[in-house]
């Protein structure tokens, strides 16, 4: 199979393939469960779960503060919530160890929740 | 064109033509029981995706893939 | 004696077509080809050692290799590298059970080919170009002139981000949208995945009559200097890998 069979191009071919091999490295990221490392995986998956209900519940809220809908004071509120989240989030990834790398998931045609 | 071109081209045509042959296609479930020696598809030192890395981890470890 | 089974042809009446085909390729580890037939499809099979079958990129290559060679000739459906059936005797039922659907998913594919489409961003590029357009607004927040306390402003913080993923959203819906419009007026049967990666916009998958090539072209062309900050790469023609919907049993 020597045969070339891009019709079309634009770009310099380096950044296309280069752009290729990471399509094709995507799941890459893929979660190893073993025996040996069990601790470790059931951490990732676990908070990889946490970490995309915690993005979901701020996309939501985003979405009703932008409605405007929010008093100053429920405003304080979830901003409160929400920067508290992230920093028990951030306390949890250190404890384990764990990058926003290792937590990022795929979600097809959705692409990357994070 | 200099050879870097055609290799490159190459490298994207075969890429594009193993996403296919190992993720798409009709599957066969049911009668599938093969047992393979070590596999390396490594194409640009990256896995390729997922499936097919699976797909190569069955059809290695002599499962039956099955519904 | 188990079989690799390449792909599923459609030869009608025609087997003697198929037969001198098959005389001039090799399978897999220069094995002979022949084909296991039921009234109009046949299965294009050659014997295999499960014990001796080597799975390498090499060889998935060379399988693509015939299935490809096959297409030229036949209207077909790829079947996945790494499918062995048991014996010629399982292979006709398998024929015989998924016959009405294979016949569907030929004539789907018949007389076409598909082409890949991928369209990358520079996605940094991107985020700056709306960066700017978005900073020309108004601000939207912090504008009482109230002293706000940090989680308020923590979340204005997030509010920004929030509406520039939202708008970075829009800009590359709309451009999808304006890709599968111009793909639809060839009168095409397409697939995409949206932003498989921060940097691919679209992987999108064509099936199209095999006299249309030269309009898909243009398309692409006309939609590269529409967006000349993007990278287009078209590939083709294949086999039609992504459009059989079939799962055989």
């Amino acid at each position: 199979m020597s045969e070339n069979k891009i019709l079309f191009n634009t770009g310099s071919l380096d950044e296309i393939s280069e752009e290729m091999a990471k399509l094709a490295s995507k799941e890459e990221s893929r979660l190893e469960l073993s025996p040996e490392n069990a601790d470790s995986g059931l951490a990732k998956l676990v908070l990889t779960i946490v970490e995309l209900i915690r993005k979901l519940v701020e996309k939501q809220a985003m979405r009703r503060v932008d409605g405007g809908s929010l008093t100053e004071e429920e405003i304080e509120r979830l901003g409160e919530t929400l920067m508290k989240l992230e920093m028990k989030m951030e306390e949890l990834k250190k404890h384990f160890n764990l990058t926003d790398r290792d937590l990022n998931i795929n979600l097809g045609p959705l692409g990357n929740l994070m | 064109m200099n050879n870097n071109v055609i290799d490159r081209s190459k490298d994207i045509t075969i890429l594009e033509l193993l996403d296919r042959v190992l993720n798409k296609g009709v599957i066969l479930t049911g009668d599938i029981v093969i047992s393979v020696a070590d596999i390396d598809l490594v194409y640009l030192g990256v896995k390729l995706m997922l499936s097919s890395v699976e797909t190569m981890e069955q059809l290695k470890s002599g499962r039956s893939i099955s519904t | 004696m188990e079989m690799m089974i390449y792909s599923i042809v459609s030869v009608k009446k025609n087997t003697k077509k198929l037969d001198a085909l098959l005389a001039g390729i090799k399978g897999l580890s220069n094995t002979d080809l022949y084909v296991v037939t039921l009234d109009e499809i046949a299965a294009v099979v050659s014997d295999v050692n499960r014990a001796d079958l080597i799975v390498d990129k090499s060889s998935a290559i060379e399988y693509a290799g015939v299935i490809e060679t096959l297409a030229q000739q036949f209207t077909l459906l790829p079947v996945r590298y790494g499918s062995v059936m048991e014996s010629t005797d399982t292979t006709k039922k398998m024929l015989e059970r998924n016959y009405n659907e294979i016949q569907c998913n030929l004539l789907k594919v018949e007389n076409k080919v598909e082409y890949g489409l991928k369209v990358f961003c520079d996605s940094e590029k991107l985020k700056t170009e709306l960066k700017d357009k978005s900073e020309t607004e108004p601000a939207i927040e912090l504008e009482q002139g109230i002293e706000k306390s940090i989680y308020s402003k923590y979340l204005y913080k997030k509010l920004k981000e929030h509406r520039f993923e939202e708008s970075l959203l829009a800009h590359i819906d709309a451009i999808i949208q304006n890709i599968t419009t111009h793909l639809a007026q060839l009168n095409s049967i397409h697939r995409f995945k949206k932003m498989v990666t921060e940097t691919t916009i679209i992987d999108v998958v064509i099936l199209l009559k095999k006299n249309e090539k030269e309009g898909l072209i243009q398309a692409v062309k006309e939609l590269q200097i529409q967006y000349t900050g993007l990278k287009f790469v078209l590939t083709g023609q294949w086999p039609p890998y992504n459009f059989v919907d079939i799962t055989i049993k």
